[in-house]
């Protein structure tokens, strides 16, 4: 995308304005969006994201630019903006005058996929989503459906004063279903959205009109289930985007993001015990194909495997360029942005629960009276004092140890320090799900994970 | 290539090949400075812009946008757009469009020393910190943006705006002894000189300190009052079933609801693109359709969706000038101002005042309009403040709360979320509260 020359020049003039450290990050994405209702191709946008973001450092004072004028010119005119900004042009620094020595690191190829987009004309991707489409008209409660194709591909460039050269393309591919039934004027939704860093083989991996049928069974349970009922109760929670509980909860807390400021209640706790011992929880930017993996990082940086917490033992916290200067962490590959409008930070990648030794119909069995939470929605939650919520998306009672009426509208609330020390047991099936994660760098692709896990206790938001 | 000469480009190829387009470009720039500690922890210069095509072939239409303005990328957003049109099932047309003039909206708002703007972002983190309770400051930071927007068409429409805002936040940990709340808000104006660093950082305290050393809620029903910037979060919910396009595509529980009661009669709700200094005024829509007032519920009477020159006439309904896109999207509806309108009948008793909702993504349903939200709030009890309330859950359906609007008041406040949310502050007459 820009040339070694072009890129050297940007650097070394960022080290003669003063600063300590420059990076450049430039992007060129492909994407797409097909939207099928009724039957027929609604809409269809094709796009180009192009652009650059400049990065220096000042000590831990950072400037960040960014353009879509990846010329020469428009980028020397993005940094002396910005330098002048910073108020720092004019001053010299020796190391500016030697030249960079870029050891470029070719990408393995971790992700790549198997069929590319341009194997496959418009027309097999309008066929897949009329078949997922298909696929959830299962009852004529089914009103409306909706199946739409999300189509991602990402080539970065990232390099650095301190000789990162890196380059990456990434591709991801989501399809979409949302059924929305109806019955009189009672009208109750379903959702299934699977998603993974391959091309369309995505397709093969979850045949469409399965995905449409999950999406239609969710909304015909909401539509024959009773309001939830409200208080403090045990919680079942389901396993794959039921991990969205510990990634809101837990996760947004052990960023560097958060930690180094002092924001979150779990800074400063390194080799303290600060969940239950059923809990080992691990943060892997390496998983083959998974919705947040990448062979490099936004800071150009190898991503890795980390374990977070192991045991209820505090390991490590998830850290950036910038969070290894304020706190002297080594940093984990964990820079990430939402694309070059962004300054990266600390970013979840996929992170998940480990599985335990108890088996989901045992956790269920131990419940006299409580919530199984199969499938979430979102969630949020304030890292400065732990408080989280979100929202459970398909739910049953659970009574004398069995599963019984499905029920909707129940929102999961609490204290995520407090609630991952009522973890009191962890299943085996563990299984990862696509989501969008947004903070301060913007929204990133991430997976969340876990078994399913009992919560001896979780204020359950619901009908009183 | 400049957007200008890309614009061109794009209508002259598109007529060349026989299409009928629409081209829109936006540019923006947007400086953010954030202070931490007394210093400015991150200075953030950036200006995109990019342009986005819609192209109708066979009565049917397409989408494509770029930002790289090389003739190879234009002609590549062009044949994208065209197959995707050809591929397209439902009809569409872009409407005859007039002459819509240069409207610049933003003046000399944000002509200020770069130095001012530093200053006004360290005097609010200064301003945070300095408080006995306060235990960390996230951020104190300026934001402004500047937008240049333009609007082309095969068919005649040619216009173009200036706009833009100015804008205070902060973020901060608030605690006493073990009790901790994590608050943040922002404040926005059309110029810089309206900024108040000092006000903010007291206002954004007091609103995170009230919150402090809560006790839990009992679950039960209460008398519910929502302050400004939550109910600004609920009409956000509710926007999308007022949009025309949502009730096409089967996601609006207020198809064929026109002219029935849908809320109390206190409730009279207005979406105005040309009140002035409104955040996201604007002198025409997306289509360029000239931009009016238009009244959505009167005194509880749902009087019609928000349209587009498109649902307009799916729907053989007035088209209100609400058409929303920007240049990486498809032709949408959205609301631009939209309010509450003030009564002043309200008066506080007994009951909880919720200051604020957590998670509104997740927790509400834009399509059932059922909502559970974790909120914050503070209980009252004979007209007055006693003391925070946490760990609770409020749970049920926006159309039955809004039947259920008791009083309004005559605080009208502003939220800027995806589009203006203003309301005063409302009395429900009771509402399900999930706590201990």
């Amino acid at each position: 995308m820009l040339s070694p020359d072009l890129v050297e020049t940007l650097l070394r003039q960022a080290l003669n304005g003063g600063a300590d450290f420059a990076e450049i990050y430039a992007e060129r994405s492909r994407r797409r969006r097909v939207i099928v209702r009724s039957g027929r191709l609604e809409e269809a946008i094709s796009g180009l994201d192009y652009g650059a973001g400049l990065r220096l450092f000042f000590g831990t004072e950072v400037v960040y630019a960014y353009t879509n004028q990846l010329t020469r010119e428009g980028l020397l005119e993005a940094l002396e903006t910005l330098l002048r900004a910073k108020g720092a042009l004019g001053q010299v620094d020796e190391r500016g005058a030697g030249g960079l020595d870029f050891r470029k690191a070719l990408p393995k190829g971790l992700h790549t996929p198997r069929t590319p987009y341009e194997e496959k004309d418009k027309r097999y991707r309008l066929e897949r989503l009329l078949e997922a489409e298909a696929g959830a008209r299962i009852a004529p409660e089914i009103r409306q459906v909706e199946a739409s194709l999300q189509e991602w591909e990402q080539e970065v460039l990232i390099a650095n004063t301190e000789g990162t050269w890196a380059e990456e393309k990434r591709v991801r591919t989501r399809l979409f279903v949302l059924a929305v039934a109806q019955d009189g004027t009672e009208v109750q939704t379903g959702y299934a959205a699977p998603g993974k860093s391959v091309g369309l083989e995505l397709f093969d991996l979850f045949p469409p009109k399965e995905v449409g049928a999950k999406a239609a069974r969710q909304a015909l349970t909401n539509l024959r289930a009773k309001p939830a009922p409200a208080g403090t109760m045990p919680v079942v929670v389901g396993n794959a985007f039921g991990g969205v509980i510990f990634h809101e909860a837990l996760g947004h807390l052990l960023e560097t993001t958060s930690v180094a400021k002092k924001a979150s209640v779990l800074a400063d706790r390194l080799g303290e015990e600060v969940a239950s011992p059923a809990v080992t929880y691990i943060d892997d930017g390496t998983l083959p194909h998974a919705w947040g993996s990448t062979e490099v990082d936004d800071e150009g940086r190898p991503t890795e495997r980390t374990v977070l917490i192991e045991r209820g033992i505090l390991k490590s916290y998830m850290v950036d360029r910038l969070g290894h200067l304020l706190t002297g962490y080594p940093m984990t590959g964990s820079g990430r942005r939402q694309d070059y409008t962004f300054a990266p930070t600390s970013r979840m990648r996929n992170t998940f629960i480990a599985p335990g030794d108890k088996e989901v119909e045992d956790l269920i069995a131990s419940v006299e009276f409580g919530l199984y939470a199969k499938e979430l929605g979102g969630g949020q939650v304030k890292p400065g004092s732990g408080e989280y919520n979100f929202a459970v998306q398909e739910g049953y009672i659970i009574r004398h140890g069995r599963l019984e009426e499905p029920v909707r509208g129940a929102m999961l609330v609490g204290k995520g320090p407090e609630t991952i020390r009522k973890v009191v047991a962890v299943a085996k099936d563990w299984e990862n799900a696509p989501g969008m994660c947004g903070s301060l760098s913007g929204m990133v692709p991430v997976e969340v994970g876990q078994p399913h896990v009992l919560v001896s206790e979780i204020v359950v938001g619901g009908r009183a | 290539m400049t957007l200008e000469e890309a614009k061109r480009y794009l209508l002259r190829r598109a007529k060349e090949l026989g299409l009928e387009a629409e081209v829109l470009f936006q540019e923006e720039r947007e400086l953010s400075l954030r202070a931490r500690q007394g210093t400015l922890e991150e200075i953030k210069e950036a200006r995109q812009g990019g342009i986005g095509l819609r192209v109708v072939v066979q009565g049917h239409v397409g989408y494509a946008y770029t930002e790289e303005l090389s003739p190879e990328a234009l002609e590549w957003a062009l044949s994208e757009a065209r197959d995707n049109a050809l591929l397209a099932g439902k009809e569409g047309f872009i409407p005859p469009g007039q002459a819509l003039g240069s409207h610049d909206l933003l003046g000399e708002g944000l002509s200020a020393p770069l130095e001012a703007k530093k200053q006004s972002a360290l005097e609010l983190e200064r301003a945070l910190r300095d408080d006995p309770r306060t235990r960390s400051v996230l951020m104190g930071g300026y934001m402004e943006k500047e937008v240049r927007m333009a609007l082309s068409s095969t068919l005649g429409a040619e216009g173009a705006l200036r706009t833009g805002l100015a804008g205070l936040g902060g973020s901060l940990v608030m605690g006493d002894g073990p009790s901790l709340k994590q608050g943040w808000d922002f404040k926005l104006a059309k110029e810089f000189h309206a900024l108040d660093p000092g006000r903010t950082a007291l206002e954004i305290r007091e609103k995170t300190a009230r919150l402090l050393n809560a006790k839990p809620l009992p679950t039960g029903r209460y008398r519910a009052y929502l302050e400004p910037k939550a109910m600004a979060e609920l009409l956000l919910v509710l926007s999308r079933s007022l949009s025309a396009k949502s009730a096409l595509e089967g996601k609006s529980r207020l198809l064929n609801r026109l002219g029935e009661r849908i809320a109390s009669e206190w409730v009279t709700l207005v979406d105005d693109p040309t009140l002035e200094k409104g955040f996201l005024s604007r002198p025409f829509d997306a289509e360029g359709t000239p931009a009016r007032r238009t009244v959505v519920v009167e005194k509880g009477v749902f009087k019609t969706f928000l349209h587009n020159a498109e649902t307009a006439r799916a729907l053989g309904q007035e088209n209100t000038g609400h058409a929303f896109r920007t240049y990486r999207g498809i032709l949408d509806v959205a609301p631009t101002n939209l309010y509450l309108e003030p009564v002043g009948n309200l008066r506080l008793e007994k009951g909880v005042l919720i200051t604020e909702f957590m998670g509104l993504h997740a927790g509400a349903n834009p399509v059932s309009l059922d909502f559970s939200l974790q909120a914050l709030g503070l209980w009252v009890e004979e007209g007055e403040v006693r003391h925070a309330v946490e760990n609770f859950a409020v749970a049920g359906n926006l159309l039955e709360l809004l039947q259920g609007v008791e009083a309004v008041g005559d605080d009208l406040d502003w939220t800027l979320l995806d589009a203006a949310y203003g309301s005063p502050t409302v009395a429900v007459a009771e509402l399900s509260f999930a706590g201990a």
